[in-house]
């Protein structure tokens, strides 16, 4: 858990930030939560009275931010002249949550490393994400607790502490210190009140179930049941319709498709989300399908989630933000499925 | 503690192809057509055998296929493509002189710590259709001082004797004789073949195999490599002298897109050349 030590807190009252993100508006693109046909959605939004004041999940995630769902990688002509296409714009993410923030930070490392993808980390050099902490878990599909990630360390710029009448903040980094100081400007510190915040937080999040049994050795755990019934059991409702990685803030997969213009003069190469559900997601040329039984996509999104990507990223890479489960129709859960696994619970 | 993000490392030529020219062009099969390429930058690729490029027809498309000529110096090097979809039977229409697009090398070949493995030893090699066209890279190299391995042989299988790749080069390595050695099988012979008929597998009782000296690799569909890998563990060979090479679906090659992973394994990036003892239990091999 984070300690007070040493950490400066910062405050801000909520009309002065109000006035600050119509700051930040001229010298970047803003994107917060804001109401779009009665749901709430991360979208650009030109002044701080489009910003809405209560949390709700959303259906998609803001990595639709960094990784759009299609994104033209490379440009040409028909005289074979090939452009690589790196867009990025000065943006800020105001308000993105601990879930989300976790989340970002399995996505960053999986396009930094081994060979860093400049379409991916240019937006996020561009960008000054501030982040908004949790007090209370969301609603009954988020399952934040079960995995640690209503706890922020890094991933964000700045975090803020909603304190009703006022924010208390603190910066990340110097990238987030730059930013406050500009931005925010000095309205003096407020330790008392992060103490007061994180009181509540620790006794709202002391009601839940907390942390799956054996979290740490989850990858372990998944790598020895393979052949549990349970993948058996969920493919026979799973529709493979792939809304749940669509949804989902750490699936990175894509499809990589050309596209000519009318004129047949220039074309673009466009990158898409992908979702190893879908059937031919590891089909070869020759016919074999890799992955051809449901059961075996099923097992191979939950192991991304808890073993092969936890391994690498060293978090899980399912951060319980509930939407794959608000999103699937057949009623499949991750934080089920982990239940089962590590024989926390009986199936009901 | 997580890897500590570093965003300058970002590269921003990551997707970017550069361009060659087709300098070669001939057909095997209906099927089948060999290419020579050469990078216009005069790049050599300095690949490992057993590696692969992404090639793209700008407009259609972009996919993972082996360099089947031997690590050289020099900007050339060979692939032969099966038209299958889209993209290979465009690359099919491409003539000497036309541009085609390259990214690469890419993935874990025979490196020199495997090369390295490799001397003194007999070398098993068995292809089966298409597959020895990755494996050509290999089998050239070794032919070139072919002094410094015990014993060469070459099994390679395929549907019929129309569909054989480089049937002049066989004919040559055939006629090397000393220490390597050719063997050959159709599924289904014509009036005209003399050599062997049936599956791949029959060919394995007729070399001398000592396990302890043997570095097997083989290459082929998944029904070929699972049975012939059976024969071989019969045989008492060792997992760790069995190599395989590997293909899956693959749009980027460099370990991002997700559609290669075999379990946990990237195939683009770890692959496809796989020591069989690392990959002998994972579910999605066959
Ligand atoms: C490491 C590696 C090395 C390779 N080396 C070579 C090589 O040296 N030579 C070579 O010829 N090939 C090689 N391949 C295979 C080659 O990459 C594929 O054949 C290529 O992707 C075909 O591209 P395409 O656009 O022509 O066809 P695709 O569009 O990929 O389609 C090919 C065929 O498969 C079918 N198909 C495509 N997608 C699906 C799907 N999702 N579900 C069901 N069926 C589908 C299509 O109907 C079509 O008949 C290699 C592959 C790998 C991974
Ligand atoms: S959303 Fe549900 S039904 Fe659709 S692929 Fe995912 S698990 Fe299956
Ligand atoms: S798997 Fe589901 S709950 Fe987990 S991060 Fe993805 S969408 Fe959220
Ligand atoms: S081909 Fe994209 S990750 Fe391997």
């Amino acid at each position: 858990m984070n300690k007070t030590i040493n950490r400066p807190f910062f405050q801000i009252t909520k009309d002065g930030m109000l006035a600050a993100i119509d700051k930040m508006l001229q010298d970047y693109s803003v994107a917060a939560l804001t109401e779009k046909n009665k749901n709430v959605v991360f979208d650009f939004v030109k002044s701080s009275a489009e910003i809405s004041n209560v949390y709700k999940p959303t259906i998609l995630s803001p990595k639709k931010f960094f990784f759009p769902q299609e994104e033209v990688i490379l440009e040409y002509t028909a005289e074979g002249k090939v452009t690589a296409i790196i867009e990025s714009k000065p943006m800020v993410l105001f308000g993105i949550r601990p879930c989300d923030i976790n989340a970002k930070k399995v996505m960053d490392e999986a396009f930094a490393e081994s060979n860093g993808d400049a379409n991916y980390l240019s937006k996020i050099e561009n960008s000054v994400i501030i982040g908004i902490d949790c007090k209370q878990v969301c609603d009954e599909d988020s399952f934040c607790y079960r995995v640690n990630s209503q706890e922020v360390t890094t991933g964000c710029d700045i975090l803020l502490y909603d304190l009703g009448e006022k924010y208390i903040f603190e910066y990340k980094n110097e990238k987030g210190r730059e930013f406050a100081i500009k931005y925010f400007g000095s309205q003096g510190s407020d330790h008392g009140a992060y103490d007061k915040f994180l009181k509540e937080k620790e006794s709202n999040f002391g009601k839940t179930e907390g942390p799956f049994k054996d979290l740490e050795y989850l990858p372990g755990v998944f790598e020895h049941t393979k052949d549990h019934p349970i993948w058996e059991e969920e493919a026979k409702r799973c529709l493979s319709c792939g809304s749940c990685i669509m949804v989902c803030p750490t699936c990175y997969c894509f499809d990589v498709a050309d596209e000519l213009a009318l004129n047949l003069k220039e074309g673009q190469r466009l990158r898409r989300w992908d979702a190893c559900m879908l059937s031919d997601f590891a089909n070869v040329a020759t016919g074999e399908s890799f992955r051809k039984e449901v059961s075996n996509r099923i097992r191979h999104r939950m192991n991304r989630k808890f073993n092969f990507l936890m391994r690498k990223h060293h978090q899980p890479a399912c951060v319980g933000c509930g939407r794959c489960v608000r999103a699937c129709l057949a009623d499949i859960s991750p934080k089920e499925i982990v239940e089962i696994i590590t024989g926390e619970k009986e199936r009901e | 503690m997580s890897p500590q993000l570093n965003i300058n490392e970002k590269d921003e030529k990551l997707y970017l192809p550069e361009i060659a020219k087709v300098t070669k062009v001939k057909s095997f099969t209906d099927q089948e057509k060999f290419f020579e390429v050469e990078l216009a930058s005069g790049r050599s690729l300095n690949h490992d055998p057993g590696q692969f490029v992404q090639v793209s027809v700008l407009g259609i498309g972009e996919a993972p296929i082996s360099i089947s000529s031997p690590p050289e110096k020099g900007s050339r090097f060979e692939m032969c493509i099966r038209a299958v979809g889209p993209l290979t039977r465009k690359l099919h229409t491409l003539g000497v002189g036309d541009n085609i697009f390259i990214r690469g090398p890419f993935g874990h070949g025979f490196d020199k710590d495997i090369l390295d493995k490799l001397s003194g030893k007999h070398l098993l090699f068995i292809a089966g259709g298409i597959g020895y066209v990755p494996l050509r890279s290999l089998i050239n190299m070794v032919l070139e001082e072919k002094e410094i391995y015990e014993k060469i042989s070459i099994l390679y299988g395929c549907k019929t004797p129309q569909e054989r790749m480089f049937p002049s080069e066989l004919d040559e390595i055939n006629s090397i004789g000393g220490n390597v050695e050719l063997l050959e099988i159709v599924d289904r012979p014509d009036n005209n073949w003399k050599g062997y008929s049936g599956v791949i597998t029959n060919l394995i009782p007729r070399v001398s195999i000592n396990p302890e000296n043997c570095i097997a690799v083989i290459v082929g569909p998944p029904i070929m490599y699972k049975f012939v890998i059976m024969d071989l563990l019969d045989l008492k060979m060792p997992k760790k002298s069995i190599y395989i090479s590997l293909e899956r679906r693959m749009k980027c090659g460099i370990g991002k897109c997700g559609h290669c992973q075999m379990e946990g394994i990237y195939v683009c990036q770890e692959g496809p050349v796989f020591n069989y003892s690392y990959v002998a239990n994972n579910k999605e091999i066959f």
